[in-house]
């Protein structure tokens, strides 16, 4: 810059703009190359008999398996994400985690469960979330929900029928009683008077 | 109308003057009497107003003890109108020639008692102005819904049971009452549905009283077995016992006797019937008291006994407040002067003589009051987790004026029902029940012409 | 009294197919053209009411105003949010009576501090084991002895665990609160406190309360509709409250995620008087290994 301290202040200016653009776009080209790269997960679901294996395998944009990538599972759930696997899951040197998925999870109603692997605050790669559906929960029953089961915290048309039966059959014998105790009485009014 | 009042009113007997004088002439000892029933009345009335204007804030009643006087003189009327009854079916049922004097009493306590308790518990209520969603929205799981329904049929039966002994005795009061006013005339009428002593009528008569007597037997005990069901299907502590029907049961029967003695007592002094309620009578109803009393207090050691011998946790706590603490002198205010020193006293003879057998009475109305209270709110203070985080004013129970007015109000709405029902109708049956000769006669000729 | 409530009812089905739309946008509109001026309470917004009023409510109240707008009306909460089951776990041993829960609960009810919802007692199980926190709100019974006892169906349990109160409907009997054993009912003895608020009624926010009628807790059914936790869940600075579906097998106290199963087990989960037999859908993590000694000072403790 010294050497050119004699030019205008117009060719300054340009010099300082195509400087500008060549920083910024190194910084670009690093980015994209050599500093931040998507990372290319692949998963798979092996299951045995008590197990239910998640396998990741993580290579980066030229094939090679990442080693050392750490990544979370999670189940989706109501109102959160249920962590699943160990706290830290980090791929071997094959770029491949293995995730044990509880076997006793509930899923939804058939069984499907929503996985989500997530790839968060890495140095090297991008962030990125998967969602994968998968069937291996425990299908729940959900009871039928419409129909209320008939017991003592019912609602009235839901009594329990012993009690209905009980109550009803004491309230109409003893009902019985007093109408027919006041048709009695009705009958004695209408008896005429003895004319001895 | 005048002319009618000033004919002077004749007796055929002795009976009938001393049985129905009562119903014909006013006094001014009556009349101030009402007065002041109906000033009483008239403040709770205010009190009920300002209840209802403000909501039941104006009662001591707060969260932790979430009833007050209103439930437990509620079930103190419940238990009171339990025993008149009770008392008229049995003593009917067992051909009891001395009590009849003392059926009518009891059948008109019972009619006041219930209403009393019926209008008491609406009182309670937080929204009394939804009181037809117990009807419209009814859940006959609830304990409640049994004692409305339960509260309703006794109310029925215990007008019916009065009704149906007072029948003839309206024939005789339309028949020989002269010097009445018009209304009075007319009300008789209206109410002895023809009643003509003819012997199919009799006979009929005869048939649906005993049928009654039977029937209503069976619902009293229902009506405060019921009640204390309300209790017993919580977990509070003093509540949670099996215990508690036969206790609430027997503790009816005991206050209820002693009622009756007290109004035997004030009918027979204010009435002039020292003739018809005689010694004789305070004397078996002393003896029917000291039984009533120790079968109570054989209840009271069991439902005592056992949580003070374990002294489990809140129940613990509760038991040592009522034995030594806060609601000490008056839980032995209620054992000794409304339990065991009446049954002490009543053993012996003298004191089953009218003004003594009376005094102790009172003193067993005013336990059988209090014993209430004692039921329903210790109870209610001491819950399983302790009373911490609320307002100075949850942690005591002191009724307010207006709880005491209306609590007030509601005696004297029971005093005023038993006063109008004896002003109107004879307070002791004027005809023998026994069907004398004549009248057998009269229904054999009759079923002869018949058949 | 019928025709009282068909009236609001129909003004609330006006809300449900019309207002949720047009009034909750304008309500958010508001909320977002204002949210830098919100310190300032004074400033005031103009709103459509349900009845299709136009008013001004301060710029402090509209948060809260959002927020009562969800709840379902009376005969639809009757039902619950199918195929899910409420469970709340306490972890006892991570309070220190910061009282969060109940401030943020008192703040969404309109409830005033001395007759709250939510309370943490100090509690102490016998002489020689020390004292701790107990925060508690009604357990939503599965065998609740408060719903069994009323007379009208007024307090009902619904398919997904909650117990509920239809302040419409209560007649104010006090039943329920005798019956409940764990002192969780709360009355409205005087009119409330806050003055009318002009909203329609759900018993999903227990607002507006209404005088003569019982209160509780009631797991923000309003919240939970929108998938969101009960107000005093993410409340608390400890993650003491965790929160979740039983069908699930998932609680979660705003930050951390655990199976309920899983915490029930390895922490020696348990219900408060389970003799009792109520069932209680609320579970206690005993108060072992604590966080933070016991203090009184709740000034102190607040302030966290
Ligand atoms: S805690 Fe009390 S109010 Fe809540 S459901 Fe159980 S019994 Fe009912
Ligand atoms: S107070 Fe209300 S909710 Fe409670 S039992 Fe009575 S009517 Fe039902």
């Amino acid at each position: 810059m010294r050497n050119h301290n004699y030019l205008n202040i117009d060719v300054l200016k340009l010099l300082i703009l195509i400087s500008l653009v060549a920083f910024n776009s190194s910084i670009l080209y690093g980015q994209d190359e050599e500093v931040m790269e998507d990372a290319i997960l692949s998963i798979s679901f092996s299951e045995d008999n008590d197990t239910k294996i998640i396998t990741t395998k993580a290579v980066d944009q030229s094939g090679m398996p990442i080693e050392d990538l750490e990544l979370y599972y999670f189940v989706k759930r109501t109102f959160s994400l249920l962590p699943i696997g160990d706290s830290f899951n980090s791929t071997d040197e094959n770029g491949i985690i293995k995730v044990e998925f509880p076997i006793d999870l509930p899923g939804d109603t058939i069984g499907n469960v929503n996985i989500v692997v997530k790839l968060i605050e890495s140095d090297i790669y991008n962030d990125q979330t998967l969602e994968i559906t998968k069937n291996w929960g425990i299908p729940t029953v959900i009871e039928d929900q419409e129909t209320e089961k008939r017991s003592l915290w019912a609602a009235a048309a839901n009594a329990p029928i012993s009690l209905i039966v009980i109550v009803s059959s004491m309230i109409i014998a003893i009902w019985y009683i007093i109408f027919y105790i006041i048709f009695k009485l009705y009958k004695i009014s209408k008896i005429k008077p003895l004319i001895n | 109308m005048n002319t009618v009042i000033q004919k002077e009113q004749e007796y055929r007997t002795k009976r009938g003057k001393a049985l129905l004088g009562h119903t014909v002439n006013t006094s001014l000892k009556y009349k101030l009497w009402i007065a002041f029933l109906l000033l009483v009345i008239f403040i709770g009335g205010y009190a009920y107003y300002r209840q209802l204007k403000f909501g039941l804030v104006v009662t001591a009643m707060r969260d932790y003890t979430s009833w007050g006087i209103y439930i437990s003189n509620f079930v103190f009327f419940v238990a009171i109108s339990l025993v008149g009854s009770l008392i008229s079916s049995i003593l009917k049922l067992n051909k009891n020639d001395w009590s009849r004097p003392l059926t009518r009493v009891s059948e008109i306590i019972a009619v006041a008692a219930i209403i009393c308790a019926a209008v008491i518990i609406i009182v309670d209520m937080g929204r009394p102005d939804r009181f037809f969603y117990v009807i419209m929205h009814l859940r006959i799981q609830s304990p409640i819904i049994w004692d409305v329904i339960i509260i309703s049929t006794y109310l029925v039966i215990s007008l019916l049971l009065l009704y149906l002994s007072l029948l003839p005795d309206i024939a005789l009061c339309r028949d020989r009452l002269t010097a009445i006013p018009k209304w009075k005339k007319w009300l008789y009428r209206i109410m002895s549905i023809n009643w003509s002593n003819h012997p199919k009528q009799i006979e009929t008569h005869h048939k649906i009283t005993k049928l009654l007597a039977i029937s209503v037997l069976p619902v009293a005990f229902a009506i405060h077995t019921v009640t204390s069901w309300l209790f017993a299907t919580t977990w509070r502590p003093g509540w949670d016992s099996t215990n508690l029907g036969p206790y609430f049961v027997s503790g009816a029967f005991m206050a209820g006797a002693a009622v009756i003695i007290v109004a035997m007592y004030l009918i027979r002094i204010h009435l002039k019937l020292k003739k018809y309620i005689t010694e004789l009578h305070f004397e078996k109803m002393g003896r029917l008291l000291v039984l009533l009393s120790l079968v109570y207090l054989y209840f009271n050691i069991n439902e005592y006994l056992g949580p003070a011998f374990k002294m489990v946790g809140v129940e613990g706590e509760h038991i040592t407040e009522l034995f030594t603490g806060k609601y000490a002198p008056m839980y032995w205010f209620v054992q000794l002067g409304g339990l065991i020193l009446p049954i002490v006293f009543l053993i012996f003879k003298p004191f089953r003589k009218p003004l003594p057998i009376f005094i102790i009475s009172i003193f067993v109305v005013l336990g059988a009051w209090f014993k209430r209270f004692l039921i329903v709110i210790p109870s209610l203070q001491h819950p399983y987790l302790p009373i911490q985080d609320v307002d100075e004013s949850y942690l005591h129970y002191v009724p307010t004026w207006e709880e005491w007015a209306i609590t007030m109000s509601s005696f004297a709405w029971f005093l005023l029902i038993i006063t109008v029902l004896i002003k109107l109708f004879p307070v002791i049956p004027v005809l023998k029940e026994k069907i004398d000769s004549e009248t057998i006669n009269k229904l054999n000729v009759f079923k002869n012409e018949k058949s | 009294m019928e025709n009282d409530n068909s009236n609001t009812d129909s003004r609330r089905w006006f809300l449900k197919t019309i207002s949720s739309g047009g009034i909750l946008a304008a309500t958010g509109l508001a909320l977002g053209t204002f949210t830098s001026c919100k310190e300032k309470s004074a400033e005031k917004t103009t709103l459509l009411t349900t009845d299709g009023k136009l008013v001004q409510v301060p710029n402090s109240e509209i948060e809260a105003m959002e927020h009562l707008h969800q709840g379902a009306p009376p005969m639809e909460a009757r039902e619950g949010i199918s195929g899910k089951k409420w469970v709340m776990v306490v972890d006892l041993s991570k309070c220190k009576n910061a009282r969060k829960c109940v401030d943020l609960c008192d703040k969404h009810h309109n409830l005033t501090p001395d007759r709250p919802y939510i309370k943490v007692y100090e509690m102490k199980d016998n002489e020689k084991s020390s004292p701790y926190w107990m925060p508690k709100k009604c357990f939503h019974c599965d065998n609740p002895p408060c719903v069994k006892v009323c007379p009208v169906g007024a307090t009902y349990k619904r398919t997904d665990g909650i117990v509920l109160i239809d302040n419409e409907r209560c007649i104010g009997c006090r039943f329920c609160m005798a019956a409940c054993p764990y002192s969780a009912r709360v009355f409205n003895w005087g009119d409330p406190p806050e003055g009318k608020l002009d909203l329609p009624y759900s018993p999903e926010t227990s607002l507006p309360s209404k005088v003569g009628t019982v209160a509780k807790c009631d797991f923000c059914p309003d919240m939970l509709r929108q998938n969101k936790l009960p107000h005093c869940v993410p409340a608390c600075p400890n993650g003491v409250i965790y929160f979740g579906d039983e069908i699930d097998d998932t609680v979660t106290n705003g930050e951390e995620t655990v199976r309920l199963s899983t915490l029930l087990k390895d922490k020696a989960g348990y219900r408060y008087l389970e003799e009792l037999g109520t069932k209680p859908r609320v579970y206690y993590l005993p108060p072992v290994d604590r966080l933070f000694p016991f203090e009184k000072n709740t000034e102190e403790n607040s302030e966290s």
